[in-house]
Protein backbone atom coordinates (compact mmCIF):
# COMPACT_ATOMS: atom_id res chain seq x y z
CA UNK A 1 0.00 0.00 0.00
CA UNK A 2 1.16 3.18 -0.73
CA UNK A 3 2.09 5.50 2.35
CA UNK A 4 1.92 8.79 0.57
CA UNK A 5 -1.36 9.80 1.45
CA UNK A 6 -1.64 8.74 5.50
CA UNK A 7 2.18 10.80 5.61
CA UNK A 8 0.41 14.37 3.61
CA UNK A 9 -2.40 14.44 6.21
CA UNK A 10 -2.71 18.02 6.99
CA UNK A 11 -1.38 17.17 11.17
CA UNK A 12 -3.42 20.24 12.58
CA UNK A 13 -6.38 19.14 11.03
CA UNK A 14 -5.96 15.80 12.00
CA UNK A 15 -6.48 16.48 15.65
CA UNK A 16 -9.48 14.63 16.45
CA UNK A 17 -10.99 18.36 18.21
CA UNK A 18 -9.63 20.39 15.67
CA UNK A 19 -11.17 17.96 13.04
CA UNK A 20 -14.49 18.44 14.45
CA UNK A 21 -14.51 22.03 14.56
CA UNK A 22 -13.35 22.40 10.79
CA UNK A 23 -16.12 20.35 9.91
CA UNK A 24 -18.67 22.11 11.43
CA UNK A 25 -17.05 25.24 9.75
CA UNK A 26 -17.56 23.74 6.36
CA UNK A 27 -20.78 23.35 6.04
CA UNK A 28 -21.78 26.65 7.56
CA UNK A 29 -20.46 30.64 6.75
CA UNK A 30 -19.83 31.27 10.10
CA UNK A 31 -20.87 29.27 13.90
CA UNK A 32 -21.02 31.10 17.12
CA UNK A 33 -18.30 30.23 19.74
CA UNK A 34 -21.23 28.71 22.04
CA UNK A 35 -23.01 26.68 19.23
CA UNK A 36 -19.44 24.89 18.56
CA UNK A 37 -18.88 24.66 22.01
CA UNK A 38 -22.59 23.11 22.78
CA UNK A 39 -22.57 20.91 19.90
CA UNK A 40 -18.94 19.57 20.11
CA UNK A 41 -19.35 19.18 24.06
CA UNK A 42 -15.88 20.76 24.61
CA UNK A 43 -14.95 23.12 27.39
CA UNK A 44 -14.80 26.49 26.97
CA UNK A 45 -10.85 26.15 27.69
CA UNK A 46 -10.52 23.08 25.00
CA UNK A 47 -12.38 25.00 22.45
CA UNK A 48 -10.25 28.24 22.91
CA UNK A 49 -6.80 26.06 22.61
CA UNK A 50 -8.03 24.51 19.21
CA UNK A 51 -9.21 27.20 17.89
CA UNK A 52 -6.37 29.63 18.66
CA UNK A 53 -4.36 26.28 17.04
CA UNK A 54 -6.16 26.61 13.55
CA UNK A 55 -6.19 30.97 13.67
CA UNK A 56 -2.11 30.33 13.99
CA UNK A 57 -2.45 27.83 10.90
CA UNK A 58 -4.34 30.66 8.91
CA UNK A 59 -7.57 28.12 9.00
CA UNK A 60 -9.70 29.59 10.89
CA UNK A 61 -10.91 33.91 11.34
CA UNK A 62 -12.24 34.81 14.52
CA UNK A 63 -14.37 37.64 14.49
CA UNK A 64 -15.54 39.22 17.96
CA UNK A 65 -18.95 42.08 17.58
CA UNK A 66 -22.08 42.61 20.14
CA UNK A 67 -24.97 41.48 20.19
CA UNK A 68 -28.05 43.37 22.07
CA UNK A 69 -24.55 44.44 24.17
CA UNK A 70 -23.64 41.28 24.95
CA UNK A 71 -20.66 40.33 23.69
CA UNK A 72 -21.16 37.58 20.64
CA UNK A 73 -17.73 35.27 19.34
CA UNK A 74 -17.78 33.73 15.68
CA UNK A 75 -15.34 31.30 13.84
CA UNK A 76 -15.19 30.89 10.29
CA UNK A 77 -13.03 28.98 7.79
CA UNK A 78 -10.68 30.99 5.86
CA UNK A 79 -10.35 30.68 2.28
CA UNK A 80 -6.55 28.62 3.55
CA UNK A 81 -8.61 26.66 5.45
CA UNK A 82 -11.43 25.57 3.42
CA UNK A 83 -9.00 24.26 0.89
CA UNK A 84 -6.88 22.35 3.26
CA UNK A 85 -10.16 20.70 4.53
CA UNK A 86 -10.68 19.85 1.04
CA UNK A 87 -7.46 18.46 0.87
CA UNK A 88 -7.60 16.51 4.00
CA UNK A 89 -11.22 15.13 2.87
CA UNK A 90 -9.24 13.83 -0.39
CA UNK A 91 -6.91 12.59 1.31
CA UNK A 92 -8.93 10.31 3.47
CA UNK A 93 -11.09 9.27 0.20
CA UNK A 94 -8.03 8.36 -1.15
CA UNK A 95 -6.77 6.23 1.46
CA UNK A 96 -10.00 4.64 1.61
CA UNK A 97 -10.04 3.52 -1.83
CA UNK A 98 -6.46 2.88 -1.90
CA UNK A 99 -6.91 -0.11 1.47
CA UNK A 100 -10.00 -1.18 -0.65
CA UNK A 101 -8.23 -2.20 -3.58
CA UNK B 1 -7.16 -0.84 9.56
CA UNK B 2 -6.54 1.99 8.40
CA UNK B 3 -9.66 2.07 6.34
CA UNK B 4 -11.76 1.38 9.23
CA UNK B 5 -10.39 4.70 10.72
CA UNK B 6 -10.30 6.89 7.55
CA UNK B 7 -13.41 5.70 7.20
CA UNK B 8 -14.78 6.87 10.57
CA UNK B 9 -13.22 10.48 9.89
CA UNK B 10 -15.13 11.04 6.98
CA UNK B 11 -18.54 9.49 8.97
CA UNK B 12 -18.30 11.70 11.61
CA UNK B 13 -17.02 14.75 9.42
CA UNK B 14 -20.59 13.89 7.30
CA UNK B 15 -22.48 14.33 10.73
CA UNK B 16 -21.01 17.09 11.78
CA UNK B 17 -21.13 19.34 8.80
CA UNK B 18 -24.96 17.69 8.30
CA UNK B 19 -25.39 19.02 12.23
CA UNK B 20 -23.63 22.31 11.29
CA UNK B 21 -26.49 23.16 8.95
CA UNK B 22 -29.28 22.31 11.25
CA UNK B 23 -31.39 24.83 13.13
CA UNK B 24 -30.76 24.68 16.93
CA UNK B 25 -33.09 26.93 18.59
CA UNK B 26 -35.32 25.33 21.07
CA UNK B 27 -38.62 25.01 19.34
CA UNK B 28 -40.86 24.15 22.41
CA UNK B 29 -41.35 27.24 23.65
CA UNK B 30 -42.04 28.11 19.96
CA UNK B 31 -44.79 25.34 19.73
CA UNK B 32 -46.23 26.04 22.73
CA UNK B 33 -46.91 29.91 22.23
CA UNK B 34 -48.30 28.53 18.75
CA UNK B 35 -50.43 26.06 20.61
CA UNK B 36 -51.67 28.92 22.88
CA UNK B 37 -52.56 31.81 20.23
CA UNK B 38 -54.29 29.15 17.91
CA UNK B 39 -56.39 27.84 21.22
CA UNK B 40 -57.45 31.58 22.10
CA UNK B 41 -57.78 32.03 18.36
CA UNK B 42 -60.64 29.15 18.36
CA UNK B 43 -62.61 30.41 21.66
CA UNK B 44 -62.53 33.80 20.22
CA UNK B 45 -63.63 32.88 17.26
CA UNK B 46 -66.33 30.88 18.56
CA UNK B 47 -67.52 33.14 21.44
CA UNK B 48 -67.55 36.47 19.45
CA UNK B 49 -69.08 34.67 16.33
CA UNK B 50 -66.28 35.18 13.74
CA UNK B 51 -68.66 33.43 11.27
CA UNK B 52 -68.49 35.63 7.95
CA UNK B 53 -66.20 34.71 5.17
CA UNK B 54 -64.62 38.20 5.98
CA UNK B 55 -64.42 37.86 9.68
CA UNK B 56 -62.84 34.49 9.72
CA UNK B 57 -60.24 35.20 6.89
CA UNK B 58 -59.46 38.10 9.01
CA UNK B 59 -59.28 36.39 12.21
CA UNK B 60 -57.28 33.12 11.43
CA UNK B 61 -54.53 35.14 9.24
CA UNK B 62 -54.09 37.96 11.80
CA UNK B 63 -53.28 34.95 14.49
CA UNK B 64 -50.71 33.46 12.37
CA UNK B 65 -49.03 36.54 11.81
CA UNK B 66 -49.21 36.80 15.59
CA UNK B 67 -48.03 33.39 16.38
CA UNK B 68 -45.24 33.80 13.91
CA UNK B 69 -43.76 37.21 15.00
CA UNK B 70 -43.98 35.51 18.17
CA UNK B 71 -41.85 32.98 17.24
CA UNK B 72 -39.52 35.11 16.16
CA UNK B 73 -39.41 36.89 19.26
CA UNK B 74 -38.66 33.68 21.41
CA UNK B 75 -36.45 32.71 19.14
CA UNK B 76 -34.48 35.56 19.14
CA UNK B 77 -34.23 36.18 22.89
CA UNK B 78 -32.98 32.49 22.75
CA UNK B 79 -30.16 33.27 20.12
CA UNK B 80 -29.04 36.50 22.32
CA UNK B 81 -29.57 34.25 25.96
CA UNK B 82 -27.02 31.90 24.09
CA UNK B 83 -25.05 34.27 22.52
CA UNK B 84 -25.56 32.88 18.93
CA UNK B 85 -26.61 34.92 15.67
CA UNK B 86 -30.33 34.82 15.30
CA UNK B 87 -30.00 35.65 11.42
CA UNK B 88 -27.83 32.53 11.41
CA UNK B 89 -27.61 30.50 7.86
CA UNK B 90 -29.89 27.59 9.44
CA UNK B 91 -32.58 30.13 10.41
CA UNK B 92 -32.43 31.62 6.66
CA UNK B 93 -32.68 28.47 4.87
CA UNK B 94 -35.56 27.57 7.60
CA UNK B 95 -37.22 30.82 6.56
CA UNK B 96 -36.65 30.40 2.72
CA UNK B 97 -38.00 26.76 2.57
CA UNK B 98 -41.04 27.90 4.02
CA UNK B 99 -41.31 30.88 2.15
CA UNK B 100 -42.99 29.90 -0.96
CA UNK B 101 -45.88 27.74 1.30
CA UNK B 102 -46.81 30.75 3.36
CA UNK B 103 -46.97 32.86 0.08
CA UNK B 104 -49.31 31.01 -1.24
CA UNK B 105 -51.37 30.55 1.71
CA UNK B 106 -51.52 34.56 2.10
CA UNK B 107 -52.58 34.72 -1.73
CA UNK B 108 -55.38 32.00 -1.54
CA UNK B 109 -56.68 33.59 1.51
CA UNK B 110 -57.01 37.20 0.16
CA UNK B 111 -58.34 35.50 -3.23
CA UNK B 112 -60.80 33.96 -0.73
CA UNK B 113 -61.92 37.11 1.25
CA UNK B 114 -62.36 38.67 -2.26
CA UNK B 115 -64.34 35.64 -3.70
CA UNK B 116 -66.69 34.44 -0.67
CA UNK B 117 -67.50 37.43 0.95
CA UNK B 118 -71.38 36.34 1.32
CA UNK B 119 -70.72 32.68 1.09
CA UNK B 120 -69.68 31.28 4.73
CA UNK B 121 -69.61 27.93 2.86
CA UNK B 122 -67.61 28.82 0.52
CA UNK B 123 -64.84 29.89 3.44
CA UNK B 124 -64.65 25.73 4.22
CA UNK B 125 -62.13 25.40 1.67
CA UNK B 126 -59.24 27.26 2.92
CA UNK B 127 -59.37 24.55 5.90
CA UNK B 128 -57.90 21.98 4.24
CA UNK B 129 -56.01 24.45 1.86
CA UNK B 130 -53.90 26.33 4.99
CA UNK B 131 -53.31 22.42 6.27
CA UNK B 132 -51.76 21.13 3.38
CA UNK B 133 -49.95 24.37 2.46
CA UNK B 134 -48.31 24.19 6.56
CA UNK B 135 -47.91 20.58 6.12
CA UNK B 136 -45.44 21.67 2.97
CA UNK B 137 -43.84 24.50 4.75
CA UNK B 138 -43.09 22.23 7.72
CA UNK B 139 -41.83 19.62 5.48
CA UNK B 140 -39.63 21.98 3.60
CA UNK B 141 -38.29 23.24 6.65
CA UNK B 142 -37.44 20.15 8.02
CA UNK B 143 -34.44 19.02 6.06
CA UNK B 144 -32.57 22.03 7.75
CA UNK B 145 -34.47 20.79 11.02
CA UNK B 146 -34.55 18.11 13.39
CA UNK B 147 -36.64 15.21 12.36
CA UNK B 148 -39.78 15.14 14.23
CA UNK B 149 -41.08 18.58 11.99
CA UNK B 150 -41.33 16.21 9.12
CA UNK B 151 -43.69 13.74 10.96
CA UNK B 152 -45.71 17.00 12.21
CA UNK B 153 -45.48 18.26 8.60
CA UNK B 154 -47.18 15.02 7.31
CA UNK B 155 -49.58 15.19 9.87
CA UNK B 156 -50.60 18.58 8.90
CA UNK B 157 -50.49 17.80 4.82
CA UNK B 158 -52.26 14.19 5.23
CA UNK B 159 -55.16 15.68 7.43
CA UNK B 160 -55.57 18.45 5.54
CA UNK B 161 -55.87 15.90 2.16
CA UNK B 162 -58.54 13.93 4.50
CA UNK B 163 -60.12 16.95 5.20
CA UNK B 164 -60.43 18.23 1.76
CA UNK B 165 -62.10 14.77 0.72
CA UNK B 166 -64.48 14.80 3.80
CA UNK B 167 -65.79 18.26 2.56
CA UNK B 168 -66.12 17.37 -1.07
CA UNK B 169 -68.21 13.99 0.33
CA UNK B 170 -70.20 16.41 2.43
CA UNK B 171 -70.59 19.08 -0.06
CA UNK B 172 -71.87 16.43 -3.01
CA UNK B 173 -75.29 16.00 -0.31
CA UNK B 174 -75.07 19.97 -0.21
CA UNK B 175 -74.32 18.90 3.30
CA UNK B 176 -71.36 21.08 4.88
CA UNK B 177 -71.54 21.22 8.27
CA UNK B 178 -71.94 24.27 10.26
CA UNK B 179 -69.31 27.36 9.96
CA UNK B 180 -69.26 26.95 13.86
CA UNK B 181 -67.32 23.78 13.45
CA UNK B 182 -64.75 25.76 11.36
CA UNK B 183 -63.73 27.53 14.34
CA UNK B 184 -63.19 24.06 15.92
CA UNK B 185 -61.45 22.10 14.03
CA UNK B 186 -58.41 24.73 13.24
CA UNK B 187 -58.30 25.37 16.75
CA UNK B 188 -57.83 21.23 16.86
CA UNK B 189 -55.26 21.32 14.94
CA UNK B 190 -53.36 24.40 14.55
CA UNK B 191 -53.69 25.24 18.51
CA UNK B 192 -53.88 21.57 20.11
CA UNK B 193 -51.37 20.10 17.27
CA UNK B 194 -48.57 22.60 18.51
CA UNK B 195 -49.31 22.33 22.06
CA UNK B 196 -49.14 18.63 22.04
CA UNK B 197 -46.11 18.75 19.75
CA UNK B 198 -44.57 21.68 22.11
CA UNK B 199 -45.32 19.20 24.82
CA UNK B 200 -43.56 16.31 23.20
CA UNK B 201 -40.74 18.18 22.85
CA UNK B 202 -40.47 19.66 25.83
CA UNK B 203 -40.37 16.90 27.49
CA UNK B 204 -37.64 15.18 25.22
CA UNK B 205 -35.53 18.25 24.21
CA UNK B 206 -34.58 18.87 28.34
CA UNK B 207 -32.26 21.05 29.10
CA UNK B 208 -32.51 23.33 25.71
CA UNK B 209 -36.16 24.78 26.84
CA UNK B 210 -34.96 27.03 29.03
CA UNK B 211 -35.72 30.50 27.07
Amino acid sequence: MNPEPFQQLDRVIHEKGRLAIMSMLAAAPELSFTELRDTLTMTDGNLTTHIRALQQEGYVAVAKSFQNRRPLTTCSLTAAGRKAFAEYINLLEQIVRQTKK
Amino acid sequence: METNWAEENLQTIRTLMERSALYRRALAPIMLFAGVVGVAAAIIGTAFHFDSPFAFTRLWPDTAIFAVVGAFLIARRQSIKDKEPFWSAPARRVVLAMFPTWLAGIIVTEVFRLVATNDSQLVWWLLPIWMVLYGLALHGASFFMPRGIRIFGWVFFLSGLALLVILAIKNSSNNLPPFVYAHYLIGAFFGGGHLAYGAYLYLTEKGKNAA
